[in-house]
């Protein structure tokens, strides 16, 4: 039987979505998810006419009859992911996979589980208008992990994620929530992957963190999307004073990855980085949106995006800096360098600094270009044919993102993706 | 070793070389000579491949084998090397990272084993010293932030640890303080052998004083117009060039 959904409604999506909801909502978040499907009602899939979307649409993702899935076995995990890890397909924790257990110094576990209430903090930033995908996570959030770190522990060990889609027409919307006691640090390795051949999946993720004075948090973020895949990850970070936070975004692959990250400083001489590269191919579609917000003075922060586009695929960049009144004694610095490889390719990079402040150092800058043929010629000249010379070079654009890896064992699946990508 | 017959190249529609021909044999020094613009850097980049000149007519012959038909890379695989007049910066590329492939692709076109880490560093060493070449510059990354001398210096070390057998060196002088200039030179000479060819493409006889060539021939306006022994160098020196123009335009004059 066929319903008739008004496809433009977010609260359409949430409505014909409820019948396979099966998670339990933690009775500390009933009340956001309460209020988030109110809320929800009235609001539209986004358009390109909103300028949060100007260049990602979600016509797409607005047409397919999505539903959840229950479906948590039959998913493999990549050889090459080893060691103690949380895992979760399809929203699910799934404990038969998962060997990562807690310890004196932090807890861990699956959302549903977790009593570890921050939602209260991030209220004053939340702009389901901008993006209303935020208001359907929050409406019915599924299983992510939680991670809770003791004040003054450190946890020698990244912690491994892997999220794994999968199914025909899925959608997934894994919550997380990272809270980082004051002094403490972790490092984290969230991998998020999309079953190729499975048919269309589509992750809407949502994580909150809350790094605590002078507490330090490094995440790597591994994307592989398939040719169906739509991932869109939302992550928001709250900042108190003398922390430190290094965020890298690696698109491995995906039909369509959005990716919005939103850092509030909230103390002092915090130091905030955000880094990604993304290698789109065929015709993909990757958008990389932040937002930094400084709210208080002597703090820096560092964006860094650098992207190899190839075929016909489409690159969006837009990193917003927002310098309050406040802030003064500002370092801000975003870069985002593109390089096309193909005539086809197409890239969107929209640097915007906001400053209330007089008394800050910002910079950005936004680069889209071709490989240097002087240098590829120089290359072969000693030997190196073309091939290797354009791999040598895109290496060492990569080079900028990846130094600032937090778990190194990952840099040569990233470096693999770049080869496999520039051979075809 | 290399034979240029009535080479015809132009860029961008204009031609530059205008039926060049010549005959480098085996351990010879060969310095071309002549004033701006009359194609001395066109005939070194044809020579390496520079795809941005496009040639009309005429042919190269290397070690019997058609030179034009082949890539850049495949060229310094037969033992052509230029050394630029302007080596060009790569950041994030390591020199001796670089080197290493190059010279592992050219064992492999020559069907040989990968060289040994240690067999390479040993390389590196005894090359690098040639030309005093600081083993934290082997180090970065290729010509980044590298001095006018530093840049030909390191010009003249990949020379040498790619060990080629036709050298062409653009200008190489150009630039230097006399100095480097020596330590160029004199790590030029140290690779002369009776199985390696020289061509020195020069503004200025001042390199001639280090490197004694065999030939020197003026080029103009796209040909060579005159050849000699190093005593021509010496003669250009003296006169100039303007003695050269006025032979070859005599109604100007």
């Amino acid at each position: 039987m066929e319903t008739l959904i008004e496809e433009t409604k977010i609260s359409a999506l949430a409505t014909s979505l409820s019948g396979s909801f099966s998670n339990k909502i933690p009775d500390h978040f009933k009340n956001t998810a309460e209020r988030a499907t109110g809320l929800m009602s009235g609001l539209e899939f986004p358009s390109t006419r909103d300028e949060y979307w100007k260049y990602t649409r979600t016509a797409q993702i607005s047409k397919v009859d999505w539903k959840f899935s229950d479906e948590i076995f039959n998913a493999e995990i990549p050889a090459h992911i080893s060691g103690p890890k949380i895992v979760f397909v399809n929203g699910h924790l799934n404990s038969e996979l998962s060997d990562l257990n807690a310890n004196a110094n932090f807890e861990i576990g699956p959302f549903h589980e977790s009593n570890l209430d921050v939602e209260k903090e991030f209220e004053p930033y939340e702009d389901f208008r901008t993006n209303p995908f935020l208001a359907l996570n929050k409406a019915m959030p599924q299983n992510g992990y939680v991670l809770r770190v003791s004040a003054k522990s450190n946890i020698e060990n990244t912690i491994a994620v892997v999220n794994i889609y999968t199914g025909d027409k899925v959608i997934s919307q894994p919550k997380n929530v990272v809270v980082l006691e004051k002094g403490s640090s972790a490092k984290i390795k969230e991998y998020h992957i999309h079953t190729k051949n499975s048919g269309k999946t589509f992750a809407n993720t949502h994580s909150s963190f809350v790094v605590g004075r002078n507490a330090q948090l490094g995440i790597d973020i591994l994307q592989y999307g398939s040719d169906e895949s739509f991932h869109l990850q939302n992550a928001d970070f709250l900042l108190d004073r003398d922390s430190r936070v290094v965020q890298n975004t690696f698109t491995q692959e995906g039909n369509w990855t959005r990716n919005n990250t939103n850092v509030r400083i909230q103390g002092e001489n915090v130091n905030a980085n955000l880094n990604g590269f993304y290698i789109p191919s065929g015709t993909e579609h990757i958008d990389n949106h932040t937002i930094i917000d400084h709210e208080k003075s002597n703090s820096e922060s560092n964006e860094l995006y650098r992207g190899v586009l190839l075929d016909k695929s489409v690159g969006v960049f837009n990193g917003k800096v927002f310098v309050r009144q406040d802030a003064q004694k500002t370092n801000a610095f975003q870069s985002n360098g593109n390089v096309l490889i193909s005539d086809t390719a197409t890239m969107n990079s929209k640097p915007e600094l906001e400053i209330y402040a007089d008394d800050v150092k910002c910079s950005h800058g936004s680069t889209t270009g071709q490989l240097n043929d002087e240098a590829i010629y120089y290359l072969q000249t000693r030997g190196v044919p073309k091939k290797l010379a354009r791999k040598m070079l895109i290496s060492a654009f990569a080079e900028d993102v990846l130094k600032h890896l937090v778990s190194e064992d990952i840099r040569g699946e990233i470096e693999e993706k770049i080869d496999t990508k520039l051979a075809k | 070793m290399l034979e240029v017959k009535n080479l015809r190249a132009k860029i961008e529609g204009k031609e530059i070389l205008k039926g060049l021909s010549m005959k480098v044999n085996p351990g010879e020094v060969h310095a071309i000579m002549g004033p701006n613009g009359s194609g001395k850097s066109t005939l070194a980049s044809v020579l390496a491949g520079n795809e941005d000149f496009e040639v009309s007519e005429g042919t190269v012959s290397y070690k019997g084998e058609n030179l034009l038909e082949m890539e850049p890379d495949v060229r310094s695989h037969k033992g052509v090397f230029l050394a630029f007049q302007y080596p060009v910066e790569i950041p994030g590329v390591s020199n001796i990272n670089f080197l290493k492939a190059a010279i592992n692709e050219r064992r492999e076109a020559h069907g040989q084993e990968p060289i040994t880490a240690k067999e390479f560093l040993k390389r590196v060493k005894e090359k690098a010293s040639l030309v005093e070449l600081d083993n934290k510059l082997t180090n970065r990354s290729v010509n980044e932030g590298f001095s006018g001398g530093e840049k030909k210096r390191n010009e003249i070390f990949q020379m040498a640890m790619l060990d080629p057998t036709l050298c062409i060196l653009d200008e190489t002088d150009s630039g230097l303080d006399i100095d480097a200039l020596k330590i160029v030179a004199n790590g030029v000479n140290q690779l002369r052998s009776k199985d390696r060819s020289f061509i020195i493409v020069t503004h200025y006889q001042r390199l001639l004083d280090y490197i004694v060539p065999d030939f020197v021939h003026v080029l103009y306006d796209g040909k060579i117009v005159k050849t000699g022994g190093k005593e021509l160098a010496l003669e250009l020196e003296e006169k100039g060039y303007d003695w050269i123009k006025e032979e070859q335009n005599p109604v100007e004059a």
